[in-house]
């Protein structure tokens, strides 16, 4: 309560992506004293991960990789120093901003007027009979490794899910040598002719997609479009997906690693609210709205003008073409790789499925609740049932027991599973405690 | 029967009383467990106790969920574990011994444990601890599960949402007649009220209660760690810290108590602190200095992650003991509120003791230690 803050500034940007890094440069132009944090070793948030240690990594194409160099550059001549390996943990009720300094071994609190939060997308994974199984992982975590590593994981791979990332993720496997033996794919882009002529209005998107495609019809990888995962299973020590075509027939295809990806959604997951008195919290990039790295950049500057203008009192005004194109480019996306068929969604998930991960709880456990006699809220839901009350804090599965509350009863709406309470993550208590202890007496 | 308040004490009041075949209506401003039930720290324990009303309350407390456990109502939810009190200096040494010497002149029967005995009893303690007195037979549940388990034995629907406006009461002013609700007036011809702070203002008794709130941090699972802990760590700090608390110059301090409790889950619980205010925010401030002290008694703990804090608000009273009874005056109107820090451990056996009184029985427990007439009314007619 009395005790000073450990690092007092005008302004902090947590997460040091595209749109992160645009707009602590943004705020020092500003003149403002700006403090950027970033969780990971190095700035570049996901899409422009850089390689860990000494390893050789896999760098963005041309075209991405020149913004990077700029905006690292412009970061420079702001001179900000980047607080690498420190985490955002949210906002305590005096106001202070709490980060976990992994390097340090100590939780530092931040004395500052405004923050920017951008922390990117969560990636969205539905859930799956067979999910929870060891070596099933998501598309993004496994382009992430990829991009730190320069190496896929040993074995055969099979990517499967929604939208484009499974696409740029086995082009980027193919790069490496190790193309994935199929890509699974619900919709499919090439029977949307609409939507494709719709996409010429974004030529650079789909300059990268078809070079994507390209890399991985020359090797080889079959991209099953219209079809899904339903299931998977371990067998003789390896994964047995099941993937099912348009026309319901079934095909079980081995494999070692089977990397899934549903989209991906804005994270509100830990995060505090918008605050309207100091410190304001603003959020900018995916997290705010999951636009991709297209739009990062001028968000994060379009948020770091509306921190200016909150601090000086002169009235904030968020407005940004490019992210508004970007928003159209998604919209356009999301009609091209829109699913053929409507396989019912969580609501056909058969009971076993787990919902929960890191508690176990599974779909039939959750059901079960909602068809007591006595109406259980959210909060209920989530205490009894032990849904989203993991290490996660419900950032794989809040969403999706949501969605199955709504579905069990039609015409309400379920409250939010997930709280704005820090931590937002998992923070080591030797990190949080005191140096000393303060004894009354 | 209307009961006002679904809380650990509200379910179990309905609990009971639908056992006796009342046909109960339990309303309820949020939801279920929704405050101070849903926050506690869930001490089912006499250990902190001194020789008074509230000792005999909370080991007729502890008997009955050990009789509910057996019964099945209880089953699973119910962590039998003793506390172990201990003593990290010569003043919580003092402090022990003569508690201990307390609870001992009740018949309680404790376990003194010193040196290598400590040791060996409580290897994660630190090497500082000089004393630890285990105090057997106590136990753990959490306000939540208990609370959903009294509510589906009731067989009641919840009324979700419906926040009490007021009472209605007789033109003679003898009896209630009804609770005004914002859906509308509810009749009954008894009314419980166990609605935590809420009570105090429903029944024209507006200083009888205040806020006190406790900052809670969960750990991640650590079973190994948990298992090697045979009960929880009670500092005699909270010894310290209730006495404190009662002189009035402390009034607005800010005081932590200090106990770690191994949960089922093979988590850890710690808390908490004693804050004279009612939000259910947390500050680092308040986090990190429980968190230094926790490590401070066992050191083990800097290793884990904490994954969780949460506050809870506890409704307590200007001279420490819950306001349990009818009041006077008015025949049909009944109160169970200001537990403090005890609603977990006492509120199934209030339940039932309330049902008792509504049925015209007389009551297990001497409950005139607790009765409202203690306190100034406000005419409710006004």
């Amino acid at each position: 309560m009395d005790r000073p803050a450990d690092i007092v500034c005008d302004t902090l940007v947590v997460g040091g992506g595209a749109a992160g890094v645009a707009a602590a440069a943004e705020l020092c132009r500003a003149g403002l004293t700006v403090e950027l944090a970033e969780q990971r070793p190095a700035l570049g948030g996901a899409y422009y991960r850089q390689p860990a240690g000494r390893a050789a990594g896999m760098q963005a194409g041309d075209r991405r990789a020149r913004q990077w160099s700029r905006l690292e550059d412009e970061l420079r001549r702001a001179a900000v120093t980047p607080r690498l390996r420190h985490v955002f943990l949210g906002v305590d009720t005096d106001g202070l901003v709490l980060l976990d300094d992994r390097n340090g071994g100590r939780v530092r609190t931040v004395r500052t007027r405004a923050v920017i939060v951008a922390v990117g997308a969560v990636e969205r994974v539905l859930p799956r009979p067979g999910w929870q199984l060891d070596g099933v992982v998501t598309a993004g975590g496994l382009q992430m490794l990829i991009k730190e590593t320069g190496e896929a994981p040993r074995g055969d791979i099979v990517i499967a899910g929604n939208g484009p990332l499974a696409v740029a993720l086995a082009a980027d496997l193919a790069r490496l040598g190790r193309p994935p033996v199929a890509v699974v794919e619900a919709g499919d882009p090439l029977a949307r002719p609409l939507a494709a002529l719709r996409m010429a209005a974004f030529p650079g998107l789909v300059a990268e997609a078809a070079a994507h495609l390209v890399r991985v019809r020359a090797a080889g990888t079959p991209w099953l479009r219209g079809s899904r995962l339903t299931s998977i299973s371990r067998e003789d020590g390896r994964l047995l997906a099941s993937i099912e075509d348009r026309n319901g027939a079934t095909r079980r295809i081995r494999a070692d690693t089977v990397a899934l990806h549903d989209g991906i959604r804005p994270n509100d997951f830990g995060l505090p609210a918008t605050a309207r008195g100091e410190p304001f919290v603003l959020r900018a990039g995916d997290c705010r709205e999951a636009l991709g790295v297209g739009a990062a950049e001028a968000d994060g500057r379009a948020a770091a003008r509306e921190a200016v203008a909150l601090l000086t009192g002169t009235a904030p005004r968020r407005h940004a073409p490019e992210v508004s194109r970007q928003r159209r480019a998604q919209a356009v996306l999301g009609a091209l790789f829109k699913p053929v068929r409507d396989d019912g969604g969580l609501a056909a998930l058969p009971d076993e499925t787990v919902l929960c991960r890191c508690e176990g709880r599974t779909v039939g456990q959750l059901r079960a609740m909602l068809t007591e006699p006595d109406p259980v809220g959210p909060r209920e839901i989530k205490l009894n049932g032990r849904f989203g009350m993991g290490s996660c804090q419900g950032r794989f599965c809040a969403d999706n027991v949501q969605a199955l509350i709504a579905a069990a009863r039609p015409g309400t709406v379920a409250g939010p599973l997930s709280r704005d309470r820090w931590p937002a993550r998992p923070v080591l208590i030797a990190a949080l405690a005191a140096e000393e202890e303060t004894r009354e007496e | 029967m209307v009961v006002v308040g679904a809380g650990i004490v509200g379910a179990a009041t309905c609990y009971f009383l639908s056992q006796r075949g009342f046909r109960v209506r339990l309303i309820e401003a949020s939801a279920p467990a929704s405050a101070a039930s849903g926050a506690a720290d869930g001490a089912v324990s006499v250990a902190s106790k001194r020789p008074g009303p509230m000792m005999t309350a909370a080991l007729a407390g502890i008997a009955l969920y050990r009789q509910l456990e057996r019964d099945g109502l209880f089953a699973g939810l119910f962590k039998s574990r003793p506390t172990m009190m201990v003593a990290e200096n010569e003043k919580e040494a003092e402090k022990l011994v003569e508690h201990s010497a307390a609870l001992a002149g009740e018949g309680m029967r404790l376990r003194h444990l010193e040196g290598g005995a400590l040791r060996q009893h409580l290897p994660g303690v630190a090497p500082h601890v000089r004393l630890a007195v285990e105090v057997g037979e106590e136990g753990h549940a959490i306000g939540y599960e208990i609370v959903r388990r009294l509510i589906a034995a009731s067989g009641v629907t919840v009324e979700r949402g419906v926040a009490v406006t007021g009472l209605a009461p007789k033109s003679d002013g003898k009896t209630v007649t009804a609770v005004r609700t914002a859906r509308g007036a509810v009749e009954a011809d008894h009314v419980v009220i166990a609605a935590g702070g809420g009570s105090a203002a429903l029944l024209g008794l507006p200083d009888a209660t205040r806020p006190r709130k406790g900052q809670l941090v969960v750990t991640e699972r650590s079973p190994a760690l948990a298992a090697s802990l045979p009960g929880s760590l009670m500092s005699c700090r909270y010894l310290l810290s209730k006495d404190a608390i009662r002189a009035a110059s402390a009034e607005t301090g800010r005081r932590f108590g200090l106990v770690i409790d191994p949960l089922r889950t093979g988590q850890f619980l710690i808390g908490s602190t004693r804050e004279e205010r009612e939000d259910t925010g947390n500050d680092h401030d308040a986090v990190s200095r429980l968190l230094a002290s926790a490590v401070k008694l066992m050191p083990a703990l800097a290793h884990l992650r904490a994954i969780r804090v949460f506050a809870g608000v506890r409704t307590a009273t200007r001279d420490g003991l819950p306001i349990v009874g009818r009041m006077p005056d008015i025949e049909n109107l009944l109160v169970a509120t200001g537990f403090e820090g005890d609603g977990i451990c006492l509120g199934p056996l209030v339940g039932r003791e309330i049902a008792r009184l509504v049925a015209g029985e007389t009551t297990e427990l001497d409950l005139t230690p607790f009765a409202p007439g203690r306190f100034e009314p406000r005419s409710l007619v006004a």
